[in-house]
């Protein structure tokens, strides 16, 4: 690596220099040191954006969870050292339950949407013809605005005149009121979640099945291998890590779950439907407790973070180093 | 294409043919609908008709004269489009130093972006939100950008870092021995090899713009971008459907547009992390 960063100008790169003649062109250690000024040159605006809007919030963000923060008409004052906002919330029944049903929400939206996603990817990937285009299909509800999609799902559960409403009523389950109790809130929300997930789900699935090369198949024909053994003795397992980014990413897509039920649900009825993510912006925007609020906000950051860390591990014993 | 469906084709292309279609239904239809109820009028939207009776633009119309998302579609564009070009410009000298030059401390840096770009935002609104109300930047259009292009500065570092890293070193030793400046080699030989690069990057950073919500509700309750003024028009008991599915078509079409145009740039930025680790 040192040699080949070193401009042809510099002549003889290998042997000793002719005695007597002072070394003047060829100096790797100071040509060296140029370059990795000058990469730290390039690298300075990128670390100052994202450090002055994310380490510095972050370091403020646990400093105000562990502080008395009082708000006033022209700013703030942060007060003295305090462990309450964290017992608050760790106490807090409310606290509780929107951090059950954040996970409870991440891990069912997260298996429905792999099997609904592994299924569309094998069906596309047998496409003769019109794969493009189903991929291009697959990717308007991943551009969706979520705000959108919410409204959207909003109209088709309405009790008055929504499309759902008169779905179950022709199916003879009556007409319940969608949104208006606990557990067909929370399974309205997840399809529309999943509706619009499912779709970036396939498209990682896809792009991983066709990562895996033709011969092995091939090889499993000859072996007399069918269908059914071939896609949990090869196709699985090859696809193993394709499946563990995607199901990272929507781990983390879902520790963040605020617009869909900000707009769907207001986080109702009741708590129902109350995320982390909601309960933090409705403790610190609409009560102005910034303390505990910043104590949700860093508790959950930190969970995400160590979930991080766990999955990576897991992951990385699965699949060896080279992937990460 | 595999050989191994010779038994049976005819059973597979039905299989295959009923889940494809059940599929573009899946996708469509919700999509479909939002679209024909946006041309509903004040007298069908409200009911459970399947069809609008009569077809009316009326819904287009208010929201754009009466409810104001022409200017929450500017305020969108103005924020989207200086975030992504901050992002791309910055991105792409981080993305050289960080792949080409001989730093120290280059692995420390990544896993740090990478850890921030994992980060969930509701971690900094608040934090953010009291310093922007200190220096009054509150309904601005910088109070979205800054965070925009810090957030989306990561992953476009970590795809055209990926980029730099394919491209040939003698490439940029020659212009180094024509006397170009670093920044001259990079403008005019490395950039032009990784325009897959800069695109992947610039869209996913679009996108992520243009959908963003938290951010925007918390700093801009006024200034408003388009998520933000869809969820406000209408109040708890009745939201103006008609209006806001009219203002989202004209919302999800530069959008569409962008996806469908840069579709393998999108697909392999979505596989960046499947491919790369």
């Amino acid at each position: 690596m040192a040699v080949t960063s070193i401009p042809p100008v510099t002549a003889p790169p290998t042997g000793p220099a002719p005695p007597g003649e002072p070394l003047i062109v060829g100096r790797p250690d100071a040509f060296r040191r140029r370059l990795a000024r000058l990469g730290w040159e390039f690298t300075a605006p990128a670390l100052f954006v994202v450090g002055i809007v994310t380490i510095f919030p972050i370091v403020f963000s646990v400093v105000m969870s562990l502080t008395h923060v009082t708000l006033s008409v022209s700013g703030f004052h942060i007060g003295s050292f305090t462990w309450g906002n964290y017992s608050l919330i760790l106490k807090s029944s409310t606290w509780q339950y929107a951090l059950g049903f954040t996970v409870v929400y991440t891990v069912i939206t997260v298996i429905v949407e792999l099997f609904l996603g592994t299924c569309i990817a094998l069906v596309l990937e047998r496409l003769v013809r019109g794969r493009g285009v189903m991929m291009a299909l697959l990717l308007i509800p991943w551009s969706l605005i979520t705000v959108i999609s919410a409204e959207l799902w909003a109209y088709i559960y309405d009790p008055s005149f929504g499309i759902a409403d008169r779905l179950l009523h022709g199916l003879g389950l009556g007409s319940p009121t969608i949104l208006g109790s606990n557990v067909s809130a929370i399974i309205a929300m997840m399809i529309a979640d999943i509706w619009k997930t499912t779709p970036f789900v396939a498209i990682i699935v896809l792009a991983g099945l066709m990562m895996i090369p033709q011969d092995v198949y091939e090889a499993a024909e000859v072996d007399g291998a069918n269908s059914w053994t071939t896609f949990w003795r090869i196709t699985f397992p090859l696809l193993r890590p394709t499946i563990a980014l995607a199901v990272l990413f929507r781990v983390l897509q879902a520790f963040n779950l605020f617009d869909l039920p900000y707009v769907l649900t207001s986080g109702g009825p009741g708590h129902a439907t109350t995320s982390l993510a909601i309960l933090g912006h409705q403790v610190m925007f609409t009560d102005l407790s910034f303390g505990p609020g910043a104590a949700i906000a860093t508790s959950t950051a930190l969970l995400v973070v160590v979930g991080c860390f766990m999955f990576l591990r897991v992951f990385r014993a699965q699949v060896g180093k080279e992937e990460l | 294409m595999r050989t191994k469906r010779r038994y049976g084709w005819h059973r597979y292309i039905n299989i295959i043919t009923v889940a494809t279609t059940l599929t573009v239904l899946f996708v469509a239809l919700p999509i479909l609908w939002m679209i024909i109820s946006s041309f509903k009028g004040p007298s069908s939207i409200n009911t459970n008709v399947i069809l609008p009776d009569p077809w009316s633009t009326a819904n287009y119309h208010t929201a754009f004269v009466q409810y104001d998302f022409g200017k929450a579609i500017a305020t969108s564009l103005i924020v989207t489009i200086c975030s992504t070009a901050l992002v791309l410009g910055i991105g792409t000298l981080a993305g050289y130093g960080l792949g080409r030059m001989p730093m120290r401390g280059k692995f420390p840096i990544m896993v740090a972006m990478l850890m921030i770009s994992v980060f969930p935002s509701i971690a900094v609104v608040a934090p953010l939100f009291l310093i922007m109300r200190t220096i009054g930047w509150l309904n601005s259009y910088q109070a979205l950008i800054l965070p925009y292009t810090a957030f989306n500065l990561p992953f476009a570092i970590w795809i055209l870092r990926n980029y730099f890293l394919g491209i040939p070193k003698e490439m940029e030793e020659t212009g180094r021995i024509d006397g170009a400046s670093p920044l001259r080699t990079v403008w005019s030989i490395v950039l032009p090899q990784a325009t897959p690069g800069l695109f992947t990057a610039g869209i996913f950073c679009f996108t992520a713009c243009w959908t963003e919500f938290l951010l925007a509700l918390s700093f801009n309750p006024t200034l408003r971008t388009i998520p933000v003024q869809l969820s406000t028009v209408g109040t708890i008991y009745e939201a103006p459907f008609g209006i806001i599915f009219a203002a989202s078509c004209v919302a999800m079409i530069p959008i569409v547009i962008l996806v469908l145009v840069f579709r393998k740039s999108v697909v392999s930025g979505l596989t960046a992390g499947a491919v790369k680790g």
